[in-house]
């Protein structure tokens, strides 16, 4: 792309396929993170993470650090993780419990949860200066907006922009659910925050979240593993553990099968591979969802069975086993996955204790599914680095695409939810309309 | 558990301690020279590989961890390195285990049981400038089965437990 054309971000997407500098430009990088990550609703943390006065989780969005806090009032604010006075982080990474005063460690200014300033020493030093205790550039400064939808807090950096609620548009139904499926109305993070380094672009991962026609080509090894384990050492028994690993292997007619919903914003999801296996957890997890929503609406809830929901760009929900994986982009090469556990409240400690076998065996480091995915991502960073060839395709499926309104269908294997985000990237990077094209035409 | 004081002189006799040392050193050989299926018959039937994602973590079944490896996890795992199609092992990784400053912290006789805490290095090797190095201790509760000591669990703690990590292919 020449440097001269000043209109050389559009020239990168075309309706199936991407320039490679997508992946692979620092331009595009440093542009995504003011365009994208200063525009969009990122996803921050979750409210049981800072449950009490004086709890903060400290975070980056895109290239800022920022701190999620709780005040004595009960309110929760996104600060910028700073010092106003020397610029020096208040917060390190991660979690902190109880404490309802930042102090710098440089020069010891204090700040209220909500990042007002409460005091600086040596007061006298700054009489009769232009310094004003009450001036908001000496406090520490908030984020653009802040929204809770349901316990997850998301901000945006940006003034400008739609509400939470709209910027969520179909895929809601897939946070909804998420909180739903808790007898007790209820979820809590628990349990610890796992976190993989992916040596590729961030792009990269959410491609393929709803990427299926991956699994049966990436996955062989893990699902063949587990086969071979269950026919040698379990007689054929397909117990949970291995199930979540052999599913991979679904014969290409189930790929097929499977339903592909994608929004504006760039969100979208697939409908479920792997399910709650039958059995005594199961049964007591359903009957107490049941007393508590009513079996009609209980049925509602656990037959909305999706695989990963894409909450484009910063947020995968599983709806089913109750993980949150977080993308955090680094650099442009490099990506971190954190990802959260959920506890649904009013269900067992047998239960809890399965959705940490799904974390431990599908998201964590060890994980011998993920580890061959993590590697195609690097492999096709690599590649993308090559200047073999500029474009990368996207064209299965297109043309296929189904129009509904504000949403759209494709046949299993389609790679629409990849071009639908890339409807959406033009859209932050260039400033082309949002909204998905409907069955009515235009919106 | 002892307390570091009580620690001050071996709790086991040299011939014993010995004989702990050496298992640990055949552990990390079977490990260095890929025998894995070997390694993991060193386990009991309901022995258990552990590497916590916290330092001090206690609960392997209601939090997260790294890994928590049963029987049949880890036979996936042995069995996934072999497998043709395994991309992540092109080429294969190459490890290295070196196990020092073993201390017996307990040890009963007659039920046959000991713990032996260690500390480990390990370096992993797998292409171009990517030399990994892990760093950490290691619990081994054990037991006497006939004339083999046998793993009930192996928990490996690393020193970077919280932090990013990439993937853990081998066992630590």
């Amino acid at each position: 792309m020449a440097e001269a054309d000043p209109n050389w971000v559009e020239r990168l997407v075309e309706p199936a396929r991407v320039h490679k500098a997508v992946y692979t430009d620092q331009r595009v990088y440093d542009l995504e993170m003011e365009r994208i990550f200063g525009q969009a609703w990122v996803f921050v943390g979750h409210e049981s993470q800072v449950k009490e006065h004086g709890d903060c989780w400290s975070t980056m969005i895109g290239k800022e650090p920022v701190v999620m806090t709780r005040d004595s009032k009960g309110d929760i604010h996104v600060l910028y993780n700073r010092c106003p006075h020397k610029g020096a982080k208040l917060t390190a990474e991660g979690c902190t419990k109880h404490k309802p005063m930042f102090r710098c460690p440089y020069h010891a200014w204090m700040f209220r949860m909500d990042g007002s300033l409460v005091s600086v020493p040596h007061r006298h030093g700054y009489d009769g200066t232009s310094f004003d205790p009450d001036d908001p550039q000496f406090s520490m400064t908030p984020v653009a907006r802040v929204e809770n939808y349901r316990g997850f807090v998301f901000c945006s950096l940006s003034e400008e922009g739609p509400d939470l609620k709209t910027f969520l548009g179909g895929a809601i139904t897939s946070m909804d659910n998420f909180v739903d499926r808790a007898p007790d109305g209820e979820i809590e993070v628990a349990g610890g925050v796992q976190r993989v380094m992916q040596r590729s672009n961030w792009k990269i991962f959410f491609e393929n979240l709803n990427d299926t026609g991956h699994p049966i080509a990436t996955h062989e090894s893990s699902f063949l593993a587990a086969r071979k384990t269950s026919k040698h050492k379990l007689g054929g028994e397909v117990p949970f553990q291995l199930h979540i690993i052999e599913g991979n292997g679904e014969a290409p007619e189930f790929w097929e099968s499977l339903d592909l919903r994608a929004f504006d914003y760039g969100h979208s999801f697939m409908t479920a591979i792997f399910h709650a296996p039958k059995g005594k957890i199961s049964e007591d997890y359903k009957a107490a969802l049941d007393t508590a929503k009513g079996k009609e609406e209980a049925d509602r809830i656990v037959s909305m069975n999706r695989h990963n929901t894409i909450i484009y760009p910063s947020c995968s929900p599983h709806t089913g086993f109750h993980q949150l994986r977080v993308i955090r982009p680094i650099s442009i090469n490099r990506t971190m996955v954190e990802i959260f556990t959920f506890n649904l409240k009013g269900t067992s400690e047998e239960y809890w204790q399965r959705t940490i076998t799904y974390s431990n065996i599908v998201n964590s480091p060890s994980s011998t599914v993920m580890v061959d995915d993590v590697e195609v991502y690097e492999r096709c960073q690599e590649g993308m680095e090559s200047d073999g060839m500029d474009w990368i395709s996207q064209h299965r499926g297109e043309g296929r695409d189904n129009l509904l309104d504000r949403e759209i269908q494709s046949e299993g294997i389609s790679e629409m939810p990849i071009r639908n985000q890339f409807r959406a990237w033009s859209h932050y990077m260039l400033g082309t309309p949002a909204s998905i094209p409907t069955g009515g035409g235009d919106s | 558990m002892l307390t570091s004081a009580q620690l001050d002189k071996p709790i086991v006799d040299s011939d014993l301690q010995r004989e702990i040392e050496h298992f640990l050193s055949y552990e990390a050989h079977l490990l260095d020279t890929n025998q894995l299926e070997a390694w993991d018959s060193l386990f009991t039937e309901d022995g258990m590989y552990w590497i916590p994602l916290e330092h001090g973590q206690e609960d392997p079944v209601g939090m997260v961890s790294i890994a928590y490896e049963d029987a049949i996890l880890r036979d996936v795992r042995i069995r996934r390195l072999a497998e043709r199609h395994a991309w992540s092992q092109q080429p294969p990784t190459i490890s290295t285990h070196q196990v020092t400053n073993a201390i017996v912290t307990a040890h009963d006789p007659t039920a046959g049981t000991l713990t032996v805490r260690s500390r480990f290095q390990v370096v992993e090797w797998r292409k171009r400038n990517f030399l990994r190095h892990l760093a950490g201790g290691y619990v081994h509760d054990l037991i006497k089965i006939g004339e083999q000591w046998r793993i009930k669990l192996k928990r490996v703690d690393l020193v970077n437990c919280d932090g990013v990590h990439d993937n853990f292919e081998l066992f630590v």
